[in-house]
């Protein structure tokens, strides 16, 4: 060390750390090592979950690509109100054959009509 | 394949181990933190003043140094480079904590602390330059740490530090000066 002139402070200060420059401690690698592989294993587990999460993340938007648009649902959901509402009605009226019942008398060719309508009758 | 090559020097054999390292051999970490982890909870140890701690942060060391270890490129020693990352980590843990460890107690041998105690025999002079070293500002006690207990140069230690040279030694004139005060029942005034 030729940072320092020896002077007997120096010394003593060199003496009071140095006995401290190492610290031995049994079994210490051994501790590193599995410190070590205990981390490789989680990183192992990140990895493979965030390529799941990636995996799970492209099918959600595949499947919301593929899906209707808003404004294709709209209009679905429209189309069935409308039937949901107009059904009572049909059923008030009864099946669509019927309405020809419905028809005024007038607009119906009757032989009635004819004989009353022709003049000089 | 990591036993140690008789004929390459320790820098020149951590270049190698840490190529094996890179290449996931476990033998060659366990092989590097043998070498390097005394030295490395030794200047923690100092930094921190906790034995626990000490080694939980030098733990972190190796376990980044592994993390590392394909991007690492050997222009410096490894040694500075382990020392390079615990000097961050203890800068973290500072800010972590949200103070510094000015008080002596926490630089005290710990309970059942054998290790430390036997080794060093604390006298009653050591025991005071711990106390001493642990009030200095946090940047004066990593210099003098790096420079009288790892026996780094002041280049090394400007680069891990992150400050040019002559900062480095300005930090450690007032380290000395102000452990001169604080030792003044030993040495005199200075």
């Amino acid at each position: 060390m030729d940072n320092f002139n020896p002077q007997p402070f120096d010394k003593d200060l060199s003496a009071a750390l140095s006995s401290g420059r190492e610290i031995s401690v049994p079994g210490f690698a051994d501790r590193v090592i599995v410190a070590v592989r205990l981390e490789r294993r989680r990183q192992t587990v990140i990895r493979w979950s965030s390529l799941v999460t990636a995996a799970a993340a492209c099918v959600v938007t595949v499947l919301t690509l593929q899906s209707p648009s808003e404004e294709s649902l709209n209009r679905q959901t429209v189309a069935l109100v409308a039937r949901e509402e107009s059904s009572p009605l049909a059923d008030l009226l009864g099946i669509a054959d019927d309405l020809s019942l419905l028809t005024p008398v007038v607009d119906k060719k009757s032989s009635i009509v004819d004989v009353l309508a022709t003049p000089g009758s | 394949m990591s036993q140690p090559d008789p004929i390459l020097s320790d820098d020149e054999d951590d270049k190698r181990l840490m190529a094996l390292v890179a290449e996931g051999d476990d033998d060659a970490l366990r092989m590097i933190v043998h070498r390097h982890h005394a030295r490395l909870v030794g200047y923690m140890r100092g930094e921190v003043g906790s034995q626990a701690t000490a080694e939980e942060l030098a733990m972190e060391v190796f376990i980044r140094l592994h993390r590392a270890a394909s991007r690492w490129r050997p222009d410096a020693k490894l040694s500075t480079y382990l020392i390079h990352i615990a000097h961050n980590l203890v800068l973290n843990e500072w800010r972590r904590r949200g103070r510094k460890p000015t008080t002596a107690l926490e630089f005290a041998a710990e309970p059942g602390d054998q290790r430390h105690d036997s080794a060093r025999r604390v006298t009653e002079l050591d025991e005071a330059f711990q106390r001493a070293i642990a009030q200095l500002p946090t940047e004066q006690r990593t210099a003098i740490l790096l420079v009288v207990q790892q026996e780094l140069p002041y280049e090394d230690i400007a680069g891990i530090m992150g400050v040019p040279v002559s900062t480095v030694k300005t930090w450690i004139h007032r380290a000395r000066s102000r452990l001169r005060e604080l030792l003044k029942d030993f040495y005199g005034p200075a």
